[in-house]
This record gives structure tokens, sequence and C-alpha cells, in this order.
């Protein structure tokens, strides 16, 4: 067990310290935001930090103004692009800091303070959330903790690298194409993007309404469930929130993969990347036992397709303001966005239709699996600046293709946990655990064995 | 077929105006090269044959 205070303590070995009376929830702020102070001119994870907040709200944890939660006096911090009640949400932009400042927290804020967690500030993004690489011309990229001349992944790069340099324990993003698993692939840390729809959206700036997903990114699977547990439930403020009462994951997490039918996904997803995206999965099917191939069909076509309703949804939305202010955008943006904006409507429709076939299909892989593993990213972390990549001996641009195994997943909302394999000596890289909708629980109950067993790790101190 | 290859570059151009999105001179090359990576990432999906039948209606439960 780590010391509350150090930056290997997880957001439920805090807990357990806090409600017990063995730390102050004020000594744990304290110490997180000194590790912000020092790790933030290397890292550049954050572009705001809310300190007086967050030790106003320790003192009331300590003095039993709050109830003492799950997540009592846990520090975290959310992707900016999350509204932080009085900050201007940036969304990784210079444009909408001319914009107005937060009248309230995000669901997924209030939800997490109601648990006891303490914000501590705002975290980088690549611009608009139109990105995998975690860099942004406006703010500076957010920097691999692990190695501070690669990328973190975006676009939660912020989330990744606050996390993966032990500024807190416990960080949210969103995923429209990949944006939780690829810096959680790249630092080497546990994600997990829900499905579609199972948490609220609400108080957080759009990308692709089709995809947009909000999930935590944690050095351990327990804490990927107690966070996960406490964000649950209906809000009506979000249109496509879910109606069905939350289910807790965490009581799970420990029953192991007992009854759990386990596949590993072929075909598309065994080819196109460098070998140390196939070893992590091999590494993990090994552990699990699991010798079974199964078929996501037409995978590439799905990439394909949410390639097609990311350009152009995300081009329809910032129209006005790719009229208005186009040289305020990021250069690394921009004209992606206005491409996107150009592309026939027709592409858009067939993209949407031919994702009710896909979902289809892959649904009917539930009946013969409970789990699909594949590579979360297709590489380790490229340099920071890296335009150009080889995949499978391909020269292709990064910035497309970091999300290639990832966009086929997201497509249909399954729920998915990336597990970290740490690789001495090498840079860490993730493995996607996937499941049927609003079967999470499957999923983090894989990550949690892989956990015990030493294969899936949070990287060291 | 080389001929068979759309004209990128005017098709941005036109499409720029039909829209009403002004492309600065310096932006312009990258949008192109950008829609010609669109063009190319998303062949797998212009392969594809989809039935008649299948939209993609949103669906209403009670």
């Amino acid at each position: 067990m780590s010391d509350p205070l150090s930056k290997t303590a997880t957001a439920a070995e805090i807990a357990r310290a806090v409600s017990h009376d063995k730390v102050k929830a004020a000594a744990v702020i304290e110490a997180a935001l000194g590790r912000i102070a020092a790790a933030e001119p290397t890292i550049n994870a954050f572009t705001d930090v809310v300190a007086d907040r967050a030790r106003r709200r320790a003192v009331e944890v300590d003095a039993g103004k709050h109830h003492r939660g799950p997540l009592a006096g846990v520090p975290f911090a959310v992707k900016n692009l999350f509204d932080i009640e009085g900050l201007l949400t940036r969304a990784g932009s210079k444009i909408n800091v001319d914009g107005s400042k937060a009248g309230r927290d995000a669901a997924l804020v209030r939800r997490l303070e109601a648990a006891g967690a303490i914000l501590v500030g705002g975290l980088n993004m690549g611009e608009y959330a139109y990105d995998f690489t975690g860099e942004n011309a406006h703010y500076g990229p957010s920097r691999n903790p692990r190695d501070t001349t690669r990328m973190t992944g975006g676009s939660s790069g912020g989330s990744g690298a606050a996390v993966a340099a032990g500024e807190v324990p416990l960080a949210l993003g969103s995923d429209t194409n990949g944006s939780i698993r690829v810096p959680s692939s790249l630092c080497g840390l546990f994600g997990l993007k829900p499905t579609y729809g199972r948490l609220s959206r609400a108080g957080s700036f759009p990308f692709v309404d089709a995809f947009d997903h909000l999930g935590p990114i944690a050095r351990s699977t327990e804490d990927l469930a107690l966070s996960f547990d406490a964000m649950q439930g209906a809000d009506p403020d979000d249109p496509v929130c879910t109606h069905l009462p939350p289910e807790p994951t965490l009581p799970h997490l420990g029953e192991g993969i007992g009854g759990l039918r386990i596949a590993i996904a072929g075909d598309y997803f065994a080819r196109g990347g460098e070998p140390e995206a196939f070893e992590a999965v091999a590494t993990v099917a090994k552990a699990l036992d699991s010798t079974k191939t199964i078929v996501l069909p037409q995978a590439a076509a799905a990439r394909a397709a949410a390639y097609v309703i990311t350009a152009i949804e995300g081009g329809q939305l910032h129209l006005p303001r790719l009229r208005a202010r186009p040289q305020d955008f990021d250069p690394d943006t921009r004209e992606r966005f206005m491409a996107g904006a150009l592309l026939p409507g027709a592409w858009y429709v067939k993209a949407q239709r031919f994702r009710r076939q896909y979902r289809a299909n892959v649904l009917k892989l539930f009946d013969e699996v409970d789990v699909i593993l594949a590579p979360a990213t297709p590489c380790t972390a490229p340099r920071l600046g890296q335009v150009m990549m080889k995949l499978g001996g391909v020269d292709l641009p990064v910035r497309a293709n970091l999300g290639l195994f990832t966009q086929p997943i997201s497509f249909v909302g399954l729920p998915v946990v990336v597990a970290p394999l740490q690789r001495p000596g090498g840079l860490p890289i993730g493995v996607q655990i996937i499941a049927k909708p609003y079967n999470e629980r499957a999923a983090l109950r894989v990550a949690a064995f892989l956990e015990a067993q030493g294969v899936a790790s949070a990287p060291p101190a | 077929m080389a001929d068979d290859k759309p004209d990128v570059a005017r098709l941005v151009d036109e499409a720029a105006k039909a829209i009403g999105l002004p492309i600065a001179p310096e932006y312009r090359a990258n949008v192109i090269l950008n829609f010609e990576r669109s063009l190319m990432i998303a062949r797998p999906l212009l392969e594809v044959d989809l039935d008649d039948e299948l939209t993609p209606g949103p669906v209403f439960r009670p």
C-alpha cells in the first residue's frame, strides 16, 4: 500500500486513509498541489489549477461538512472541455477563451465531488478534441512523463500526463474516437471508455455527438470502478444519457475471469501495427488463457465511417468559427476541420446507414463471447512533433492513424477498458478489453485479473 | 485511370464557395491535402454496398 501523500497512491488508498482519519484531506490536497507545481514546468498537463477552491473543499471534507463518500479527499482533474464553475471552458482552444465563464460544474465533476473527491484543475488537450497526439499550438504539448520528448497521445493528453506523472491519481477525459484509450496506452495507464450514453455529458464541450463519451483515467482498475460507479446515473440534461439505474461494478472486481468467454480480435486488428502492439495482445491473451480468434466484420469500413462522421460533424460544428476566426485555430486542426466541412453529405448518410449494419453484426458476436481483446494503439508513443510514422512497413500520418484500432469500437459505443503493459526497457502500450453495451463490469473484471497477475500495471514511481 | 481522379483543388475551391467558407491562400494547400487524405481513408466505406432497406433512422421506444 502506498503512502496516501505519495505520487503512487491510488484514489482508493487515499479515500480509505481519509475516511479512517489516517490523513487529512487538506494534507492530501497540499501534497497534490505541491506535486503539480513541481511537475508542471516539464509535463504541462494543467491549463488551470483551482488551488483555492480545492483547499476550501478539503477543509470542508475534514470538518465533516460533506458526506465522506467512496472518494473522500481524492484529488482529481478534468480535461478542459469539462465546465468548471467560474472558469472558461477552453476545449483546448484560444477562441473559447473569449466566451463566458461556466456557471456551474459539469455533471460528472458534481458527481465525483458528491462522492467526496476534490477538483484541483483543468487539463490540457488537443484543440476541440480533434487530436490523437496531445499537442496544442496555444498551450504547448502535454509531455509523456515516461519520456518527455514523446507524445502523451490525445486528445485527453493532459489527463494521461497528470496521472502518469503522479500529479493526481484520477483524471477525466473524453473519447470520441479513442481520446481516452490512446493516452492511456501511450502513458501506460488504466482507462475506461464506458458504453455510449452511460455517463452524462452535460456541461462538456461537444465534438461529435454521435460518438462523444466521457470517462476516467487512473492508476488501477479499482479506481476506474470507484469513479465510474460514482458517476453513473440518469441525467435529463444530456439527451442521450441512460434512463437505467446505476449498476455498481466495484463489488464484482474480484470475481476473476471464471465464466467469461474471451477472444482475440483478428483480421483488421491483427495487422497494420508495430510488433509491440500485437505482442501486448498476445501477452494478455496468454495470461487469460484465451486462444479463440474472432473477426469484427468490415472493421476497415467502420474505421472509415467513423472518420467520415467525425470530419463532417466536426467541420459542421465549427463552421461559424472557421468563417469568422480561422487565424485563431491551431494550425494542426484548422485545415482538417475546413476539409471536413466540405466533404459530401452522401458520405455522411452512408456512414450512418453502414453504422446500423455494423452495429448489428458486432452485437451478434457477443452471443459467442463476452470480451474481445485488441491493441489500443498501433505503436508506443511517437516523438513530439513527429508527423509521419511507419506502421506495418507503410509510411502514414501520425495524427490520423494513432486511433486505427480504437475507432471501429467507439463507432458503435461499446465499453472498453485499456489495460497497460509497462514493457521493461521500452515504452508502455495498452490493450483494449472490449465488452457488449452495459457490460463494463466484464471488462473491468478482466483488467482487475490482469492487474492481480502482474501483467497490467501503472507506471512505477 | 488518371482521368477518373477528381480535381480536388477545384472541388475544394467550389465547395468552399458554395457553403460560404473563405479559405485564405496560406491554408488552401493543406485543406486540399486533407481532402485528398479523406478520399483515401473513406475508400473502404465507399466500396461497401448497402441494402436499400438499411436506414439510419432514430428509434423511439416508450
